[in-house]
């Protein structure tokens, strides 16, 4: 009892001491100086900075009232509004209308300060992200009322990424204009550490500026260090882009390789296994959406399977009506499986329509890890990484460890051998295209959150993964993994220098004068030919 | 092998229209057994069309190598004849191509000199594709790069030069294209006689291409070619070299090509890069395919039907054709394996092998 009545006490006796210096801060307002007021004014918006929301707020109405010249000078302090309507500055009570009240005259020193003050506590004040975001952009153009330790508190309460950016900006900029060199240098440094290449704008735009040589070096060094970061993380980004290419190629690639390798066809139509991929995962989508929306996330891992079904479907059915009959005419195959790609486009074109489909990027394929520099490693191509990377290491222990991948390596090297061992082989081909087919349809998949979806897209592929297949070498899993990560990485790197055209170019000229040497591709199996 | 009733027959058609055009689509136009100039311009097309699936027929149906790249020299003799209308029509006649103006060039870029030459281009319409095909076909043939592999990778060679046509900085009209052309060798573009005299040179030049490649195979050389064909590895084993007649016949097919393509770019009176997209190599497969390979005139005959039904349905039903031509594909190669011929009665010890 005697605590909470002394807690009482307590709290009056701070509420107090916070009226009086509001009365002292409102007063400083009507000082016969413009200095003083001015000073004033940066009180004002310091107050509102420490001392909490409610202070800010009002002094955000004060400021306001400064602005629109309602602040008028009386005997005992200023009074905002006039007749009925006027109120104490310092406490906001309704006053009766005082005889003495004299406008306070606002010029533009005045108004430019009460701009920067308002600004300030509008950082402090405002729920809405936008407001404050408009805040920090008047901020730098209008620094007159802030200060650092201001700036700091309103980036340690800062709750929305974009203001904190923009205040982060703001901070730098006014350590990198400190008078203290040594508080420039320490700046330099402190923005330095962070090496993105809006903060080495931050630190080249100072430096534009700056007189003392001591604090140029330290830049100089800071931009060079920023300057190696951001060419290592370049480098990396090209990598990482080019490695997310590759594994989508290897995933067509592998298919168009293990089915080259048993049948000798080469699928024309392989680009529209990764579209139909592509498309089950839209229908795998939709449907998510119509029956149970909150598992709309898991989409893109409940089409894996479906997707890798759906081209293995297709793919069979184009095995047992077509192909079969076309053993022993490896190039018919060519022709056969040209029409059965030219079918399926113009059947989606049909069916389902030219444009692009709308896809909805789940929390694990949106935004990215930043690594160094600029480069951030973005999850949907880790998405398209790891779903290759996965059905790689399916099909190699499909391959090595199971009676079906026994039976395909038979298969493969010797046909009639194999069937004279009991191995059904029609069955084999039929399992094989269908692991063919379906690894197509999962680079769909991968691709549905990187790629434009739509009837055409195979197309962009399927040059390329043949390509990839030429110089790998016939049904070998090791070539083909070279293969696509050399082609991939040729792609992106050549890419910025030169256009996609010359990077294609490249590619074509290389493989040619590979083939010179090796007819039969990196891994080809030793023979005589 | 070609010297058949069917062989007379299709070189006695194209013998007609070479000689019945002129007439009827010049004087006797308009009359009842008259020939429009809108009929002569198609019948011109699909001869070139002709033209194209005899130079694909010769090394695929007698030398056992299909070329999915067959797009890539018609387009060479396409881009070569509309430089030189554009170069002529620029240097006698003052129209300012549209590729100068759209790239705001004030003259043509280097590799153009010349071109206003008749002679000159034609030239190079023969030289040209020849050097290309002998340069690929040379170092494919030699370290004995054959079927699938080859196939692929003139069709890669085709999609590659349609990327860099579809560039605009090549100097070769970008995707736009080359179009505008005012004259050739004196005819002026668009009149009714330019159109009849263009179908009569292109009926004339597939004929003689018909007639030549007809005595071509049946001489010792194509019997060569047919063993090439039939087993590369006992045919070396005898002592043959086969690098050098398969490099021959690679290259004529390429130059055979190319003039199709320089004969069909002024009836149209446009070219752009769509020409050397995969689907039209592939479609010339499928002409002779269809067909039947290794008979020139189931070459000429898959050429006609196939285009003639692409030009008819195309105007009421365009969505239709895609349907219509992978079915058709399919139907042949499933059920047909040598083409159109395969309808005809079979005669008894006749059976193919193709690869």
């Amino acid at each position: 009892m005697r605590l909470s009545r002394l807690l009482c006490l307590l709290a009056v006796l701070a509420a107090q001491p916070a009226l009086a210096d509001r009365a002292a801060l409102t007063a400083a307002l009507c000082a016969p100086v413009l200095s003083d007021q001015v000073a004033g004014l940066a009180a004002l918006a310091e107050a509102g900075a420490t001392g909490g929301r409610d202070e800010a707020e009002w002094a955000r109405t004060v400021v306001a009232a400064v602005e629109a010249r309602a602040l008028r000078c009386t005997a005992t302090g200023p009074v905002i509004g006039d007749g009925a309507a006027t109120v104490d500055a310092a406490t906001l009570a309704p006053l009766a209308e005082p005889a003495d009240a004299a406008a306070l005259p606002v010029n533009n020193r005045l108004r430019a300060t009460a701009a920067s003050a308002a600004a300030v506590l509008a950082l402090f004040s405002e729920a809405d992200p936008a407001a404050r975001a408009r805040a920090a952009t008047a901020l730098e153009r209008r620094r007159e009322a802030l200060t650092l330790p201001i700036l700091e508190a309103a980036l340690a309460g800062e709750t929305d990424a974009g203001v904190a950016g923009a205040l982060g900006a703001l901070r730098a900029r006014m350590l990198l204009s400190d008078p203290d060199p040594q508080t420039r240098i320490l700046a330099i440094a402190a923005i330095a550490a962070d090496a993105t290449l809006r903060n080495r704008t931050l630190i080249a735009e100072a430096l534009g500026a700056e007189t003392d040589p001591a604090v140029q070096a330290a830049g100089a060094e800071a931009l060079a260090g920023i300057d190696r970061t951001l060419a290592a993380g370049r480098v990396l980004a090209t990598l990482y882009s080019g490695l997310s290419y590759a594994s989508v190629l290897l995933l067509a690639a592998l298919g168009l390789a293990i089915i080259f390798g048993l049948m000798g066809v080469i699928n024309l139509a392989q680009g529209e296994f990764i579209m139909i991929g592509a498309y089950a995962a839209w229908f795998v989508q939709t449907a998510i959406r119509a029956a149970a929306p909150g598992l709309l996330d898991w989409y893109l891992i409940a089409a894996l399977p479906v997707s890798f079904l759906a081209a293995a479907a297709v793919g069979v059915a184009m095995e047992s009506l077509v192909l079969r009959r076309l053993y022993d005419r490896p190039l018919m195959t060519l022709l056969a499986t040209w029409a059965v790609s030219l079918l399926l486009i113009n059947l989606v074109r049909v069916g389902i329509g030219t444009q692009n489909l709308e896809f909805h990027q789940p929390f694990y394929v949106s935004g990215g890890i930043p690594v160094l520099g600029d480069f951030i490693l973005t999850l949907n191509r880790l998405f398209a990484i790891g779903v290759a990377l996965a059905a790689f290491a399916g099909v190699v222990i499909v391959l090595r460890f199971t009676t079906f991948g026994m039976n395909m390596r038979a298969v493969a090297q010797n046909r009639a051998m194999a069937g004279a061992a009991g191995i059904d082989a029609r069955r084999t081909d039929r399992m094989a295209i269908a692991l063919g087919s379906g690894l197509a349809g999962l680079a769909g998949v991968a691709l549905a959150p990187l790629y434009n979806v739509n009837p055409n897209m195979g197309a962009g592929f399927i040059v390329d993964s043949f390509m990839v297949v030429v110089l790998g070498g016939v049904g070998s899993l090791a070539g083909a993994v070279l293969a696509s990560f050399g082609i991939g990485q040729i792609n992106v790197v050549m890419e910025p220098i030169y256009g996609a055209v010359a990077a294609k170019v490249v590619v074509l000229l290389l493989v040619i004068a590979f083939i010179q040497r090796r007819p039969e591709g990196l891994f080809a199996p030793k023979g005589r030919r | 092998m070609g010297g058949g009733v069917l062989f007379r027959c299709v070189a006695a058609v194209l013998a007609a229209l070479t000689l019945a055009l002129p007439i009827l689509g010049g004087p006797l136009s308009g009359s009842a057994v008259g020939i429009s100039p809108y009929l002569a311009n198609i019948i011109g097309q699909i001869a070139t069309f002709a033209l194209l699936a005899i130079a694909l027929d010769l090394i695929w149906g007698f030398a056992g190598v299909l070329s999915l790249g067959h797009g890539l020299f018609f387009a060479l003799g396409g881009y070569l004849v509309a430089m030189h209308m554009l170069k002529a029509g620029y240097v006698n006649q003052g129209i300012v191509p549209d590729l100068m103006t759209f790239m705001g060039w004030t003259e043509l870029p280097a590799y153009w000199a010349g071109f206003e030459h008749f002679p000159y281009a034609l030239a190079l319409i023969v030289l040209l594709p020849g050097l290309v095909a002998f340069a690929y076909g040379w170092m494919s043939f030699r370290s004995r790069v054959s079927g699938v592999y080859f196939a692929i990778i003139t069709q890669a060679l085709t999609y590659v030069a349609m990327l860099l046509m579809f560039r605009n900085d090549t100097g070769f009209g970008g995707n736009n294209g080359m179009t505008g052309f005012a004259s050739l060798v004196g005819l002026p573009m668009g009149a009714a006689s330019t159109a009849v005299w263009l179908a009569t040179a292109s009926t004339a030049a597939t004929l003689a291409a018909f007639l030549m490649c007809g005595r071509l195979v049946r001489s010792p050389f194509g019997r060569m070619l047919v063993a090439v064909r039939d087993d590369e590895a006992r045919l070396r084993f005898l002592g043959y070299d086969p690098v050098w007649p398969k490099l021959a016949v690679w290259t004529l097919s390429g130059v055979l090509a190319a003039i199709a393509g320089a004969l069909y770019v002024p009836q149209v009176g446009i070219i752009n890069p769509r020409l050397l997209s995969p689907e039209v190599s592939i479609e010339i497969a499928v002409w002779v395919a269809l067909g039947g390979r290794g008979t020139l005139s189931g070459a000429v005959i898959g050429a006609v039907v196939i285009s003639a039904l692409k030009f008819w349905l195309t105007g009421f039903a365009p969505d239709l054709w895609p349907f219509i031509l992978s079915l058709l594909v399919l139907v042949v190669v499933v059920g047909l394996p040598n083409g159109l011929t395969d309808l005809r009665l079979p005669r008894p010890g006749r059976t193919r092998h193709g690869s």
